[in-house]
């Protein structure tokens, strides 16, 4: 019987530790985001440290995504033109297409970093980062640590203006 | 008999004038609800048996028993193994794509589409595509029942993908 009871924790244990996705949490390190820009020029996330950097996961085919775009550029005009050493927005796009991501990015006038290997669902980072739908975002740290995650409109603006005071 | 003892149980609640007021407003509330909900389903263009379920539609591409069925993606990218791409029917010139591709297509073939962007009450491209194959007259045509997206409901569960 204890023989039964411990293979049945076992396997719960185990299969809890093969889980995909696990969800990242504040005060976890930001996994490493190492993708092309659109010209090819690689990027990496880690060169970013000491900076507050918001990670923008988005595509061109989820629409809230794309409505945010222009609530990013002003949160992006006032803090980082502001202060070009301190924060940095990075958008990661899961489009597949790339001709509709440079084309929403002419469209956005977004100039923040852009990156994507333009594998849809099937780029590593969304496993990465536990990514189970559109819109999602984070906030990292200085120190590459994740400080705030899926924050939006408001809360998204007031959180970057408290940090950055 | 059953509806004689529901109605008992409900008089043993309702004893008083008030009580019954408020049983009947909030019966006709509920009412309400109901007949909105149905309202609302109505409105799609698909109904509950023209659903496919993802666990069906993977059983059937592991089993190669997908000969007399057409796999269309009109999403961003036919993931699904041996789908073809349409590209996302919330454009009319892949609408236009679809229309030209599906003329050649039996009416009675069966066709499952799919999008997977996001649950159906966001998705663009479901109902454009949808109402083409209705218009087009295909008499078995079904929506793959992805409920969150593909991701979760697909690429999760591994089931079979185009490499």
């Amino acid at each position: 019987m204890r023989r039964i009871v411990c293979f049945f924790l076992t396997t719960l244990f185990a299969s809890h530790l093969f889980a995909q996705n696990t969800p990242l949490e504040i005060g976890q390190p930001a996994p490493e985001i190492s993708l092309p820009q659109p010209d090819g020029t690689p990027f990496s996330l880690s060169s970013l440290q000491g900076k507050l950097v918001l990670i923008d996961f988005w595509a061109t085919w989820c629409a809230p995504c794309v409505e945010e775009q222009p609530e990013l550029k002003v949160l992006y005009d006032k803090y980082q033109k502001a202060n070009p050493g301190k924060f940095e927005i990075v958008g990661v796009s899961l489009d597949k297409s790339k001709e509709n991501w440079v084309k929403a990015i002419d469209r956005f006038k977004i100039d923040w970093i852009q990156v994507s290997d333009l594998m849809f669902w099937k780029s590593p980072v969304a496993k990465d980062y536990g990514i189970e739908e559109l819109p999602f975002n984070m906030l990292m740290d200085e120190q590459g640590t994740i400080i705030a995650i899926n924050l939006h409109g408001k809360e998204l603006a007031d959180f970057i203006s408290n940090y950055v005071r | 008999m059953v509806l004689l003892n529901r109605w008992e149980g409900i008089r043993i609640f309702v004893k008083t004038k008030d009580d019954m007021r408020y049983f009947i407003l909030l019966f006709a509330a509920m009412l309400m609800l109901c007949s909105e909900m149905r309202a609302q389903q109505q409105q799609e263009p698909w109904n509950s048996n023209q659903l496919m379920e993802p666990e069906n539609l993977a059983n059937r591409i592991n089993k190669n028993q997908t000969a007399n069925l057409l796999i269309l993606t009109i999403g961003p990218d036919a993931l699904i193994k041996g789908s073809v791409d349409m590209g996302p029917a919330q454009e009319a010139e892949n609408i236009d794509k679809m229309k030209g591709y599906l003329k050649k297509v039996p009416k009675d073939k069966e066709v499952v589409i799919y999008c997977g962007c996001c649950p159906f009450d966001r998705c663009p491209n479901v109902r454009p595509a949808f109402n083409l194959l209705k218009e087009m007259g295909f008499k078995n045509a079904k929506l793959l029942n992805l409920r969150k997206n593909i991701k979760v409901d697909w690429l999760d569960k591994d089931y079979p993908i185009n490499e």
